[in-house]
């Protein structure tokens, strides 16, 4: 599913944020991605999400190594992961409803099957009742569920994160966590980047730990360890 | 009109501010290509009326000659003209219209009548008639002394190079306006992605394809375009009726009214659609050139 070899990235003539990151991410596979405040976090999850490419090493998603692929073929690839952005980036002037009807509409989906759809996920996320209200109306916890349903409106193979649960309380955090379980049980493959080490400790799955742009295999205060599926 | 064109629905163009006045601009070049398009053709037409008109009319000559006969050059004249293949008419015109022409130069006076005056014979020559002009005033010449042969030809050639520079001018005064237009819609259309840079790149991560941006991009400034060039075309052809009202009123024959023909009007009415496209295609290439730059 995902493959980073030897990876490092820079921005521009910059010092490098990531530095020789190598992992193999399995499908239907649940990782955690975590580190100190400018470890490399949001940096490597932009990787995944194909925003940036590798300075040097390679990245392979969906078997095709990411230097490899035309333009044309990006938005393909993109439709094939869904990412929830910490300040959601959701369009202010659209509705809740457009908002997450936008993949499917880029797509080319048509009209009947868009909006029924999106009815149906808004309504599984709790916002059943806000399908109208634009972003700008809606809580910090609203907005992000908001974002999680465009991120998975498209059922996505890969799903990235970046704290996700960071703008609301203890209890709406824990509801979309099991949010991602159950996406990641119907086989998507899901990472989660978070400061929060007592959820990590709680769902106890395979963690990514970033330090100075470095990838290690455990989080400290944590006894979770990378699985097998994660050769960091 | 929005629905023929297409809203911006996610980039929302429609709030920008640089783009606001872009229908002005577009109309005032609009409406300098359509003064330029009907001077185009409105010369071309005069240049072609002038032609045909010199070409098929020539004037005989006859010095004034006080030992000679002149009645009897003019008869003599006359024959030989008619006689000749190509020749469709020939009137000998009488001294006292030749005088009558001159009023409005010299004023009435029976002094005028006293003036040396030559004599003059219309001819009028057949249409596509291959007459050889040199030969037959050579011919006159010889058989009647004093006889010229009057083709107008350096007259016309140097109203035809005037008309044939100012059409140069008008064409080049149209690939200025449609240069200057590329120019601000490049520069309108670059500030229009560095403002919706987020929202761009939002959209580029969820899937979309250059063509599905660029296309809210096309549709926009080609509606403002048409919006603009309407308004612009009006004005010009308003500008043009009255002037041919002047020109109509002041009855001077040589000045050229505003005739543009049937190509002229058909390029006029298209003009707005051609500004269209040429913002549409200018848009569409500045914006897959900005974006192909990014991830």
């Amino acid at each position: 599913m995902v493959r980073f070899e030897n990876v490092g990235m820079r921005y521009g003539m910059g010092p490098e944020v990531l530095r020789d990151i190598s992992f193999h991410l399995r499908p239907g596979s649940f990782h955690f991605l975590t580190g100190p405040t400018g470890a490399g976090k949001s940096s490597l999850l932009k990787l995944l999400a194909l925003s940036h490419r590798p300075s040097r090493g390679l990245v392979t998603l969906f078997k095709r190594e990411v230097s490899s692929l035309e333009r044309d073929d990006l938005p393909g690839f993109r439709r094939k992961i869904g990412v929830v952005y910490q300040d959601f980036r959701l369009l202010d002037h659209l509705s809740a409803l457009d908002n997450v009807a936008l993949p499917l509409k880029i797509a080319g989906a048509k009209n009947e099957q868009i909006y029924q759809h999106v009815a149906e996920l808004l309504e599984w996320v709790g916002l059943g009742n806000q399908v109208d209200a634009k972003p700008p109306t809606l809580s910090g916890g609203e907005k992000q569920r908001v974002a999680i349903a465009r991120a998975i409106i498209n059922r996505p193979q890969l799903l990235i994160a970046d704290e996700p649960t960071g703008s609301m309380d203890a209890e709406m955090g824990l509801r979309l966590m099991h949010l991602f379980l159950e996406l990641n049980k119907i086989g998507t493959t899901v990472v989660v980047a978070t400061h929060d080490l007592d959820m990590i400790e709680r769902f106890g799955n395979p963690v990514m730990y970033l330090k100075d742009g470095l990838l290690s295999s455990k989080a400290p205060n944590t006894s979770t360890e990378t699985s097998d599926e994660t050769d960091a | 009109m929005i629905q023929l064109f297409g809203k911006s629905a996610e980039l929302q163009l429609e709030k920008d501010v640089s783009s606001r006045y872009l229908p002005i601009v577009i109309s005032a070049m609009v409406f300098l290509a359509a003064l330029s398009i009907s001077g185009m053709f409105s010369l071309s037409d005069a240049i072609s009326n002038w032609s045909s008109t010199l070409s098929e009319n020539l004037t005989v000559e006859i010095a004034y000659d006080p030992s000679a006969n002149l009645d009897q050059k003019v008869t003599d004249a006359v024959e030989l003209l008619a006689a000749t293949p190509g020749v469709s008419a020939v009137r000998a015109i009488e001294t006292e219209e030749t005088l009558k022409l001159l009023e409005p130069f010299l004023g009435k006076s029976s002094i005028i009548a006293e003036l040396p005056i030559p004599r003059l014979i219309e001819v009028i020559i057949e249409d596509d008639s291959a007459i050889d002009l040199l030969a037959l005033n050579e011919k006159l010449a010889a058989a009647v002394p004093g006889a010229k042969l009057d083709t107008h030809r350096p007259w016309l050639d140097k109203m035809t190079l005037l008309g044939r520079t100012i059409q140069l001018l008008a064409a080049g005064v149209m690939v200025l306006v449609g240069t200057v237009t590329v120019i601000i819609v490049i520069f309108a259309v670059r500030t229009g992605l560095i403002m919706h840079s987020e929202v761009i790149e939002v959209l580029h991560l969820i899937g979309a394809k250059d063509g599905y941006i660029a296309e809210q991009f096309q549709n926009y400034y080609s509606r403002l375009t048409f919006l603009g060039a309407l308004p612009g075309l009006a004005v010009a052809i308003i500008i043009m009726i009255i002037f041919n009202f002047l020109v109509g009123s002041l009855e001077a024959s040589m000045l050229p009214s505003l005739a543009l023909g049937w190509k002229g009007l058909s390029a006029l009415i298209l003009l707005p659609v051609l500004v269209t496209l040429l913002t549409k295609y200018t848009v569409r290439h500045v914006v897959l050139k900005n974006l192909s730059q990014m991830m």
